[in-house]
């Protein structure tokens, strides 16, 4: 594969993917512009760096390792010193971030709960459940093992089940589906 | 424990992720300060090589790089057994000027035989410095004096007082003054050591030195009791290169060791104190011939008493290190072993010869084992260090790239 086929895949990836790059950094971040910025900054890095793409890779996992390594460059060094007193942007506090949701409530309870676990867990339950990726190629985008990202899902899951917002959800989705077979 | 369904949470977590708008113009943002970057090429990238050909060559080179400088490092010269290290500058041949200020130090290799140094009777590759004189003892204390006119006077008289050169005043033109020590052991084997001694004393004297202690132990006859003896010869400093051929030919030299210690600045210290407290005196004498009363007297007779004192414990040492630098020490260790071999055991049967063969073989390769096991740990050690040093820094590098 050479730089031009690089580069339009990256120009296919960023028409066609931008939306779910982007929700997928929201819900690592838990903020729009935090979100915004690194996705940005994300696939300017990679457009610099495409050259490093060895031949024949899959675009896709690279694209959302340095997705991720942006939000993690984030988490790890802006987002900790700036004064959060404000919460702007918040995906928690900000009106009309779940535009179009039919239910905003549910949504904010899963923003919490995904918000309370560490970050190298809510990576890998938001590259799986949310932007679809195969466990293979998440441990591409993380630079782990494929046996790693396994147990990290399990360990996320196992969290996520125990988070009272989350198990409130299940409940109620569980008894809609009875109300439903009855 | 209850899971969480996948189904639920992938359902969840779609519907928050896709309730998030997405911001206005984002797309067109990138698209444009994209089009305005220039592609950097990572230099260090496209040097690696890629694919698993590639990168297992890359190891490979650093593993042979690694075990390479192990293997140097672990194999140097000097590490094996049966080689001596010679310390110190290379010895001089006789009448060669010595290094002033220095301590040079020589050691000979075990199982050397005079006169020819470079022999080696136990397949050792010792050498004697690089003398070029064709293997030939030429040892010599570093520092031996040329200069005839300066050179400290010969035999000594009556029972060995040393007569000091006269020295000419200031630094210049002053004799180099060494004191030389060297030990030396003779191997006698099962010949007695008396005419060994007898030899060693007309060596000494007829080079104007003497022996100045002698420490002999004589064995029984037909026990396995051996001689042995120690002899302290004092050698003109001029005399001790030749000397030393002469012990060194005597019998088998096991160790020897020399060593000059250049005492030049220390005695013209000695003698630049004296001058100066001899001319205090001179002049407390002259105070002393004017003055009248009594308390005048006594306190410059005082001054007088203390200043001489001074100058009779400087003048001590000065005719201390005269004696050493006048004369070398030679140490000279003769041993003899048992006159009579150990009796030969008892030939054995074909199975305890062939016991005594199996616990010889595990000993040895037992005793292999331990041998390169600190050179396998060690290499084991770097390897994983470097692994270890080179995985974290490719992890980095990949990391700060994206």
């Amino acid at each position: 594969m050479g730089g031009t086929a690089v580069h339009e895949d990256i120009e296919a990836w960023l028409t066609e993917g931008y939306a779910t790059s982007f929700r997928t950094a929201c819900l690592i971040l838990g903020n729009r512009a935090d979100a915004e910025e690194a996705v940005q900054e994300a696939f300017l890095r990679a457009w610099r760096f495409r050259t490093s793409l060895a031949p024949g890779s899959d675009v896709r996992p690279w694209i959302y390792r340095v997705v991720v390594n942006t939000c993690n460059s984030k988490l790890r060094s802006e987002i900790p010193h700036r004064d959060r007193r404000t919460g702007d942007g918040d995906l928690e506090g900000l009106p009309g971030v779940y535009d179009g949701m039919t239910n905003v409530e549910q949504s904010g309870d899963i923003g919490r709960a995904l918000q309370s676990l560490p970050v190298h867990l809510r990576v890998v339950i938001v590259l799986r459940y949310y932007a679809d990726l195969t466990e293979r190629e998440i441990a591409t985008a993380i630079g782990r093992r494929p046996g790693t990202v396994k147990s990290r899902l399990h360990e996320a899951r196992r969290l996520l089940s125990i988070h009272p917002a989350v198990r409130s959800l299940d409940d109620e989705a569980e008894s809609d589906n009875s109300e439903v077979a009855e | 424990m209850t899971m969480i369904d996948e189904a639920s949470l992938r359902t969840m977590l779609t519907e928050a992720g896709d309730g998030v708008a997405l911001p206005e113009g984002a797309v067109d943002r990138i698209m444009s300060e994209a089009s305005e970057d220039r592609p950097t090429t990572n230099v260090i990238r496209s040097m690696v090589p890629r694919g698993l050909v590639g990168r297992a060559a890359l190891v490979a080179a650093a593993v042979v790089v690694v075990v390479g400088g192990v293997t140097i490092i672990v194999g140097v010269p000097g590490s094996s057994p049966g080689h001596r290290t010679v310390a110190g500058p290379a010895p001089v041949a006789p009448g060669s000027p010595g290094a002033p200020g220095r301590v040079s130090a020589t050691t000979l290799p075990v199982g050397s035989k005079a006169p020819d140094q470079s022999a080696n009777s136990n397949g050792s590759n010792a050498s004697i410095g690089s003398t070029g004189s064709g293997g030939s003892a030429t040892f010599a204390p570093a520092g031996t004096l040329q200069n005839g006119a300066n050179t400290i006077a010969g035999p000594p008289t009556g029972t060995g007082t040393p007569a000091v050169a006269p020295l000419p005043t200031g630094i210049v033109g002053q004799s180099t003054k060494v004191v030389t020590t060297a030990t030396i052991d003779l191997a006698m084997g099962t010949d007695p050591i008396q005419p060994a001694v007898t030899r060693l004393t007309t060596i000494a004297t007829g080079a104007g030195g003497f022996v100045a202690k002698s420490d002999l132990q004589v064995g029984q006859q037909n026990v396995a009791v051996p001689s042995s003896g120690i002899l302290v010869l004092q050698i003109p400093q001029a005399a001790f290169a030749s000397v030393l051929s002469q012990v060194q030919a005597i019998a088998k030299v096991t160790a020897m060791t020399s060593t000059s210690t250049d005492v030049t600045g220390q005695y013209i210290d000695l003698q630049a104190r004296i001058g100066a407290l001899q001319a205090s005196r001179l002049q407390y004498l002259t105070i002393l011939s004017k003055a009248t009363s009594i308390g005048d007297i006594l306190s410059v007779q005082s001054q007088l008493d203390t200043i001489q004192s001074q100058i009779e414990q400087l003048q001590g040492q000065l005719n201390l290190l005269s004696g050493q630098t006048t004369y070398a020490t030679l140490t000279v260790s003769l041993s003899q072993s048992g006159h009579r071999a150990p009796p030969s055991p008892a030939p054995q049967s074909g199975i305890g010869r062939a016991w005594h063969q199996s616990v010889s073989g595990f000993t040895t390769g037992f005793e292999w084992l331990v041998r390169i096991a600190g050179r396998t740990l060690f290499v084991l050690l770097c390897l994983a260090v470097v692994g270890i040093s080179s995985r974290w820094a490719w992890r980095a590098w990949r990391r700060q790239m994206l």
